[in-house]
């Protein structure tokens, strides 16, 4: 059973990776290439935290009940990273969703097709 | 002396950018001094701490108490305390240029200085710090930021620019978190001495997808081939002391963080010669584009691409005459391309499509900006005596020591090319009749300073390189000397 839920978070990360990847690559409008970045970065943030996770570990927390007890805790590392990440990937969500308001604006479209003053 | 904490490079520019607004809320003209005040103090810093900086002894700073591996620390060692310099220098000469930029009101200069600042914060951080994901936030600041100074100017199709830059640089951030996922799995620490130490027991296999990841991520921040297509548009679109700012700090930093991964962290098989090939690439691909260009300042972006090729083969070779070579040519690249960039600004500052041919003529009634343009085409192409001869005779001489010459003659082909293209603007400025009805905007006092600041340190450089050969040959040095560098930040580790 554990280890059936260790290859689901897995596969779940790398599915969720690949189809943000494939949003961002293929899909023509930029909201949907925006979402794309959000999914492929939840993927990232999902791999890394499943990565930081021991089996059968608690809760990070160093408190009174726990001195002197043998317990296994997970590694709290990659949740601090993945907070770090999150908001990162917050930030460049916000200026992206800007810019193509932005583009919006000019354009009158969020086709990408048709947006091409610049050689792309 | 009273400052010795290389801390304040981030510390300060991350605090006055925030308090920019609030400052310009007392007093309005404060927007433009408080930036030039706390670049001015941030060089002036950055030459005392690299000046007295003994030889083997990097000023180390441990943030929040708490020693390598655990904690995040700032290193400010030969190498990085040489970039940073640069960096602070640059931007103090990029405030100067920009002060009372005449197109920039109240609101957007507001918005610009802050931008500025922050991602001069940002690439200062890349440089200074020893921890690799600490490396990866500083890397998502600077070009956050960068984003939005390429999207600065509403007019022109700069979020289309900007847009394709973000896309580019999210897909890079991803590429680098793997990395840094994959290397933190195997080694169980982000400090980059202790990974250093810990990265010989990885399985081969492993590390070579670690090094991939980690190649094609900081390759798009270094405009590597072929992920560079943003810069042309970004460096295009942007005002022109942003482009500025672009190629001598943002290229730098991007390029930093490909050499130290590399040279101290991660010890690949293999990896030199695949940065030979790419940087390579870069060149010839940059330079060829280069010569088709009829926009002034792609063609300078594109040149810019070609330069950095330059120092990725010439960092490929992995000998000290290489590293000596590469650091020489990041110094003269640094210089002379934000001359140009600078100088650019106000010659397509009057004309719509800043196009190559719409500057006929312009020598005679944009006398100094044509000849501080004229400078920099003559630096970057290699002509003595400018600085720019001694980055390419290093770079030549370095490139024979490893027996390699296929590659000089590429780059004896390519300088061919470099001369073609900017020969064919200095004809353009100078023996073209000018066109009709041309509009002048001649450079305000403190552009002329600027400029004239950049030119002296070339010309300075070019008649005596002994000025800089000391710093860059003790910068060599350390960046040679891997051990030297984990054991000056894990002073406690037995090297069994």
């Amino acid at each position: 059973m554990q280890e059936f839920l260790t290859y689901s978070i897995y596969g779940t990360a790398f599915f969720l990776m690949l189809l943000g990847l494939y949003a961002v690559l293929m899909k023509k409008n930029l909201v949907k290439i925006v979402i794309g970045l959000t999914v492929l970065d939840s993927g990232l943030n999902l791999l890394f935290v499943a990565v930081g996770y021991i089996s059968g570990g608690t809760a990070p927390i160093f408190s009174p009940a726990v001195v002197g007890k043998h317990v296994i805790m997970t590694d709290p590392v990659p949740q601090a990273l993945v907070l770090t990440a999150i908001v990162i990937g917050f930030g460049v969500t916000a200026v992206a969703l800007a810019l193509v308001v932005r583009l919006y604006r000019k354009h009158n479209t969020t086709n990408i097709d048709e947006i091409k003053n610049l050689k792309w | 002396m009273v400052i010795t904490d290389p801390v304040y490079f981030i510390a300060l520019p991350l605090l006055t950018a925030f308090l920019l607004p609030l400052f310009g809320k007392i007093y309005k003209p404060l927007i433009g001094i408080i930036p030039g005040l706390v670049f001015a103090f941030l060089a002036y810093i950055s030459f005392d701490l690299y000046l007295n900086l003994v030889p083997g002894k990097p000023i180390i700073i441990q943030m929040a108490g708490w020693a390598p591996p655990w904690g995040i620390n700032l290193v400010f060692s030969e190498f990085s305390g040489l970039i940073v310099t640069l960096i602070t220098f640059l931007a103090f000469l990029v405030w100067v240029y920009s002060y009372n930029f005449k197109k920039v009101g109240f609101d957007n200069s507001k918005k610009y200085f802050t931008l500025l600042m922050l991602m001069v914060a940002g690439s200062i951080g890349v440089v200074l710090t020893g921890d690799i994901f600490n490396m990866f936030v500083f890397l998502e600041i600077t070009a956050i930021y960068s984003y939005g100074l390429t999207a600065f100017y509403k007019g022109r199709d700069s979020a289309e620019a900007a847009f394709k830059y973000l896309l580019l640089g999210s897909l890079s951030s991803v590429f680098i978190l793997l990395a840094i996922l994959l290397l933190y799995k195997q080694v169980g620490t982000l400090n980059m001495a202790d990974i250093a130490v810990k990265a010989q027991s990885i399985d081969p296999k492993m590390k070579s997808i670690i090094a991939i990841l980690f190649f094609v991520g900081l390759g798009i921040e270094a405009e590597m081939f072929p992920m560079n297509g943003w810069v042309p548009d970004a460096y295009s679109q942007a005002p022109g002391p942003v482009a500025a700012s672009f190629a001598g700090m943002l290229a730098k930093s991007g390029i930093y963080a490909l050499i130290r991964v590399f040279y101290t962290v991660l010890e690949v098989k293999g990896v030199f010669d695949l940065l030979l090939i790419m940087g390579l690439l870069t060149i010839i691909f940059a330079e060829f584009s280069a010569m088709r260009q009829k926009h002034l300042r792609r063609m300078l972006a594109y040149s810019s691409i070609g330069q950095m090729g330059l120092i990725m083969v010439a960092f490929s070779f992995n000998t000290k005459a290489g590293i000596f070579a590469g650091l020489f040519l990041m110094f003269n690249h640094a210089i002379i391309k934000t001359l140009l960039f600078l100088s650019s600004g106000f010659l397509t500052y009057s004309t719509k499509q800043k196009k190559i041919r719409d500057l006929d003529g312009f020598g005679k009634i944009m006398p100094f900006t044509s000849l501080m343009f004229g400078l920099g085409a003559f630096a970057i192409v290699g002509l003595p005596p400018f600085s720019g001869f001694w980055g390419k005779l290093n770079m030549l001489v370095a490139t024979a020591d490893s027996n390699l010459y296929f590659v000089i003659a590429l780059i004896l082909l390519v300088a061919v090319v470099e001369i073609v293209y900017y020969f064919k603007v200095i004809g353009r400025l100078y023996f073209r009749q000018q066109h009709k009805d041309v509009e002048v905007h001649n450079p305000t006092w403190n552009a002329i300073l600027a400029m004239s600041i950049l030119a002296i340190v070339i010309i300075g450089v070019g008649i005596y390189p002994d000025l800089i050969t000391d710093y860059l040959t003790k910068a060599t040095n350390e960046l040679f000397d891997k051990a030297g560098y984990i054991h000056s930040v894990l002073p406690n580790l037995s090297l069994n």
